[in-house]
């Protein structure tokens, strides 16, 4: 996990996280280095695999190999005779996609609220961090559940869901990093000289906190993508027949002691994209927490 | 401190209610219906009506979330459009399942990280720091679906064949009556949480160390294990503590994968299959349960940071 | 590079899972790894793992909806006629059934012997009681659906029962030998149920299992052979087959067909496959575009591989269809020539029906095995044509909801029927499951016909035609029917192949017997 996590609990930073040193910092790093080559490594299958695939195996992700659940081609087949290598490098796209999407909103929501909140003070921000609250109160995976049993599993949907409920946390982080730097005097001075509060905050409170921003960031990519391949395998996210990870690890568990490999290609290319995401954001933390200790 | 104490339990009694609100609005729109879902294939229009009319489906909306609500508050959980019974008697064994996992999994993963936390502080910047921060990392990146998955790859299927990857229970004995079958859900649970706790065990408790009185009581004479266990361990507890319960309450949630993966006898599959029969009150009931149990650990997890907090006890 | 998955590494799995696994099941396991033989033995209790099931499980005679519920009407509960291995008809509570000139009552004589769980003989009343039950304008059951003809039941003498039916019926005992419409008696209290089945119930916990005991008043002589029966909901396929494997039950239905080899290859383990007339048909609506043009509906039907959908679909395990129902039923048209993919002709089909290129939205959902999968492959197949088929997936409860019999294009599941019985339930305008809306006048007339013409051939003669006329225009699109693949121990005996499309022996455990 990150230092991020520490922020949460302990007193807000004294001094805002400048940014301009921040990636500089981070990328020095060894991890950073290695997070971003696992990354690249997966996001690169993901992204160059559907067109990839059928050159590699001479099949499309829908056409039909051989018997289902058999050792025909590189790695097999799945439960109605598909080739699993061919379905397993179109499988990242769409996952990809959505966990950035879903990524995006969370990050835009939950900043304006956060910023919103932390910068209006008082009851204000008392009254939306409540209504915040409530929205904490859910357990994500449990909400998105329910809201796709109850509209159906459709791609904007799960977007949706998974973003809004990323907002809540990255608002109360937004708030909190906003806070620490409302009380700044250049901030103080734009107020002075009437700059409109939406100039305020997106040009000099937002630049201050994309510290902490960012690192949370890192974070909600790294869970986005494990929310959105965690609900294509319950069978409420991506449907068949689109390729996808996670819904190609339920639909193939089946036949774990058989065929193995229609399980054992996306597990390894979700963990090794999550971990690579995850150390980027480590680093990002390290950097972002070194900053404040000076 | 207390009137800061009251006020968060205040908060979280309201957001409480919000949720059973919002709750059962929600399962209102699910679409189909219970009458459907139990009839299924011979849901004839005379039946589904019969039916609907027998399960009191056709009262006013505000009527029946009274009725349940009432009924939640003195512990009558509703009645399960699936079973033709109590919501509490198709609850109760599944709630003490669920329980089994997440006591084990908090127990241990508590045990482990505050262990792991305190000798990687004490070994600060050596291998095995290094290792064991390194392996934090990524467990921690890790959906829990796919660390299930790995463990079932690793230990049950394919590389060695220990654990069954499946629950195995007879119908109607405990889970623990075989516990083979209880390791790999657990440990999916323990790994999850476990590098969250270690890491911040280990920050904690290396500020703790460097700190003015564990200096002190080095100085004094003391042996090293003294100092770290008397002195220095519950110094660090504090927002460790807070931590943990954070955990905790994720588990709540966590629970519902990790059960589908193993077919686990719990509330989460219980939730799953309850939203896919459409049976409300159940859905309702264990989304409250989650619910409760998230906003109480969140609850106590506040406090004990305002407790520990030295600048807010001070006062 | 690949893991091997070698026999030895098989067991050996097996053999380490047996280990880990502290409780062993104690009654009816048996080192023996050949086939018991000689006379069946009795005692023991036999305990199955059944797919599906849940909360709203029950011990009602007349509404079985899960194959849990199914298993139990059949082992509690008998009809006045039943349908053996080979799907014909055989006389169980009663002793005969036998029609009036005019088919328009039919007169079924009790058999003698006959006593319900608490050793109360079977009388007329009791039959009457149950039509009455079942067909309850109130609160109909299942079996209500194909018994619209009958106006009422009349006890004859003490030990018939007559049923006056509001119009000729040559086959109604064909309607009669369903397994929903069991004996009860005339104070029959579900809490309570007592019927005259080889088996009688000792505990039952609904999503769980339940257990049996031999009703020791059973008609037949020396049947059940076993002491006991234990019958265990498992809603995943993983549970049950790991069940199975490490010993905690003896018997599972409906193994997943792609690990028929792997069970198969145990020699602890027999696979029990049947040839059934079980269907998974897609439906198209004759009375919605662009499905009511015939020559689409054509075209649709030359779409499919249909040897290719056995092959994906099946893993091999079925027989080609022909857009026939009822394989068994005497009169099937087994002469009309086998269709098979014919893509230029479905695409002239199309054009000259002005849709060429067209979409259509397939709504599927999981309920049975190959449902979901036959959809992904029709959809793969349809490309060849340029018809685009987006696939709808569905839950099972949002696909019996209320759209359930409006969709365009979906698909459905039957067991086994005969061919009058099976266009009751899905032909008529009366029909309660017509998917596919046919309302075709001409076949009508003949079916109408032929339900009330007593001679046999003359009578095939009919079923003949009307047959050809839903090969040329009907709205389903029948590949193939699907085996029944089961699996037990190897020292469980008695359990054969049945046509019924229902698992193990169709779910009749009275001749199993343990060695």
């Amino acid at each position: 996990m990150t230092a991020v996590e520490k922020l949460e609990v302990v007193d807000t930073p004294e001094v805002p996280a400048s940014q301009p040193g921040l990636f500089r910092r981070a990328w020095a790093l060894p991890r950073a280095k290695l997070g971003a080559a696992l990354t690249a490594a997966v996001v690169l299958v993901a992204v160059l695999g559907p067109w990839l695939g059928p050159v590699i195996t001479g099949h499309d992700p829908t056409d039909f190999a051989g018997k289902p659940f058999k050792h025909d081609g590189i790695a097999g087949t799945d439960g109605i005779g598909r080739d699993v290598l061919t379905r397993f490098l179109a499988g990242g796209s769409t996952l990809l996609l959505y966990a950035v999407l879903a990524t995006a909103i969370g990050i835009v929501l939950g900043a304006a609220v956060g910023m919103f909140a932390g910068y209006s003070g008082g009851r204000l921000d008392g009254v939306v961090m409540r209504g915040n609250d409530v929205l904490l109160s859910f357990p994500q995976l449990v909400f998105a559940l329910l809201a796709i049993a109850m509209i159906g599993p459709h791609g904007w949907l799960l977007v949706t869901v998974i973003g809004v409920t990323h907002a809540p946390r990255i608002a109360r982080v937004a708030r909190q990093a906003t806070v620490a730097v409302v009380a700044s005097d250049y901030i103080r001075a734009a107020e002075m000289y009437g700059v409109p509060r939406w100039r305020i905050l997106t040009g000099e409170v937002l630049p201050n906190i994309t510290g902490p921003l960012m690192v949370e960031l890192g974070l909600r990519l790294t869970y986005s993508i494990g929310y959105v391949a965690s609900l294509s395998f319950l069978g409420l996210g991506i449907q068949p027949p689109t390729a996808d990870w996670g819904l190609m690890i339920n639909e193939n568990r089946i036949a774990l002691i058989v065929q193995p490999w229609g399980v054992l290609l996306p597990v390894l290319a979700i963990a090794v994209l999550t971990v690579g995401t995850n150390l980027i954001t480590d680093a990002l933390a390290s950097a972002a927490a070194r900053e404040e200790a000076r | 401190m207390t009137r800061l104490i009251i006020r968060r339990l205040v908060v979280s009694l309201a957001v409480l209610w919000l949720v059973t609100l919002l709750v059962f609005i929600a399962t209102l729109l699910l679409p189909g219906d219970p009458a459907r879902a139990i009839l299924g294939q011979q849901a004839t229009p005379e039946r589904v009506a019969a039916l609907q009319h027998q399960l009191n489906l056709d009262a006013p909306v505000w009527e029946r979330y009274l009725d349940w609500l009432g009924g939640v508050l003195t512990g009558d959980l509703g009645f399960s459009t699936s079973t033709q019974g109590s919501v509490n008697s198709l609850l109760g064994d599944r709630i003490v399942a669920s329980l089994v996992l997440l006591v084990a999994a908090a127990v241990i993963s508590t045990a482990v990280g505050l262990a792991l936390g305190t000798w990687t502080a004490i070994r600060r910047g050596r291998a095995v720091d290094h290792t064991v921060s390194g392996i934090s990392l990524v467990i921690a990146a890790l959906p829990e679906f796919v660390i299930g998955m790995a463990l079932i790859i690793l230990l049950s299927t394919t590389v060695f064949r220990i654990f069954p990857s499946v629950t195995l229970t007879r119908p109607g004995a405990q889970v623990w009556s075989e516990p083979g079958q209880l390791v790999l859900p657990v440990l999916t649970l323990v790994l999850v949480v476990t590098p969250y706790i270690t890491r911040m065990m280990r920050a904690t408790m290396s500020e703790v160390l460097d700190s003015g009185f564990v200096e002190m009581a080095r100085l004094k004479g003391l042996r090293e294990r003294t100092v770290i266990v008397r002195h220095a361990f519950p110094h660090a507890i504090g927002p460790v503590a807070q931590v943990i319960a954070l955990q905790l309450a994720w588990l709540a949630g966590g629970v519902v994968v990790v059960e589908f993966l193993f077919r686990y006898p719990g509330i989460g599959q219980a939730l799953i299959d309850a939203v896919n029969k459409r049976d409300v009150e159940v859905v309702q009931a264990i989304t409250l349960l989650i619910a409760a149990m998230y906003i109480v650990v969140n609850l106590l997890a506040d406090i004990v940071g305002i407790v520990t907090n030295p600048k807010v006890a001070a006062r | 590079m690949k893991p091997s998955f070698t026999r030895r590494g098989f067991l050996a799995g097996t053999a380490a899972l047996l280990a880990a696994t502290p409780v062993l099941s104690s009654c009816g396991t048996s080192a023996a790894t050949a086939a018991p033989t000689g006379a069946p033995r009795r005692g023991g209790t036999l305990r199955v793992g059944i797919t599906g099931g849940g909360s709203s499980d029950t011990l009602d005679p007349h509404i079985p909806t899960s194959s849990p519920d199914i298993a139990r009407t059949l082992n509690l509960y008998e009809p006045l006629l039943g349908r053996d291995r080979d799907y014909k008809l055989e006389m169980l509570v009663a002793q005969s059934v036998t029609a009036s000139a005019d088919a328009r009552t039919w007169t079924a004589v009790l058999r003698d012997g006959v006593r319900f769980h608490d050793g109360r003989p079977v009388t007329p009343a009791d039959v009457v009681a149950t039509f009455r039950r079942i067909t309850d304008p109130k609160d109909p059951k299942n079996g209500a659906a194909s018994l619209g003809m009958l106006t009422e039941v009349v006890p004859v003498g003490a030990n018939a029962v007559e049923f006056r039916l509001s119009e000729p019926t040559a086959i109604f005992d064909d309607y009669l030998g369903q397994y929903p419409l069991g004996i009860v008696p005339a104070d029959f209290d579900v809490k309570k149920p007592v019927g005259t089945g080889p088996f009688r119930v000792s505990t039952f916990t609904p999503g769980l299992q339940s257990e049996f005991v031999r009703n020791e008043h059973y008609w037949r002589p020396g049947e059940p052979y076993l002491d006991s029966l234990v019958l265990i909901d498992f809603t995943a396929d993983d549970a049950r087959i790991n069940a199975l494997l490490s010993s905690q039950v003896d018997a599972i239905d409906q193994v997943p067909l792609a690990l028929v080899d792997v069970l198969g290859s145990d020699p602890r383990m027999r696979i029990l496959t049947s040839e059934t007339g079980t269907w998974l048909p897609f439906t198209m609506r004759v009375d919605r575009p662009p499905f009511d043009d015939v020559r689409v509906r054509q075209a649709m039907r030359l779409i499919v591989d249909r040897e290719q959908m056995i092959t994906q679909v099946l893993s091999g395990q079925g027989r080609l269809g022909n857009d026939l129902y009822a394989p068994f039923d005497p009169a099937y048209a087994a002469d009309l020539p086998q269709r098979e993919q014919d893509i230029p002709k479905a695409r002239r089909l199309l054009a000259e029906a002005g849709q060429e290129n067209m979409t259509v939205e397939l709504v599927t959902a999981p309920v049975q095995a190959g449902a979901v999968e036959a959809a992904q492959v029709f959809q793969q197949q349809a490309k060849a044509a340029g018809v685009t088929v987006r696939i709808n997936k569905v839950d099972t409860t949002t696909f019996y909801g209320d759209d359930y019999l409006s969709w365009d294009f979906a698909q459905d599941f039957w067991y086994t029927r005969n061919y009058l019985p099976q266009v009751a339930q899905c032909a008529t305008p009366d029909a309660p499951y017509n998917e596919t809306h046919f309302h075709d006048p001409e076949f009508l007339d003949l079916v109408g016909r032929a339900s009330s013409t007593m001679d046999p051939s003359a009578r095939d003669e009919l079923l003949k035609q009307a047959q050809r006329i839903e090969y040329e225009r009907g709205g389903y699109i029948i590949w193939g029917f699907a085996n029944q693949v089961d699996a037990y121990q190897v020292y469980v005996a008695g359990l054969a192949p049945s046509r019924t499309g229902l698992p193990l022996s169709g779910y009749q455990f009275r001749q199993a017997w343990l060695g």
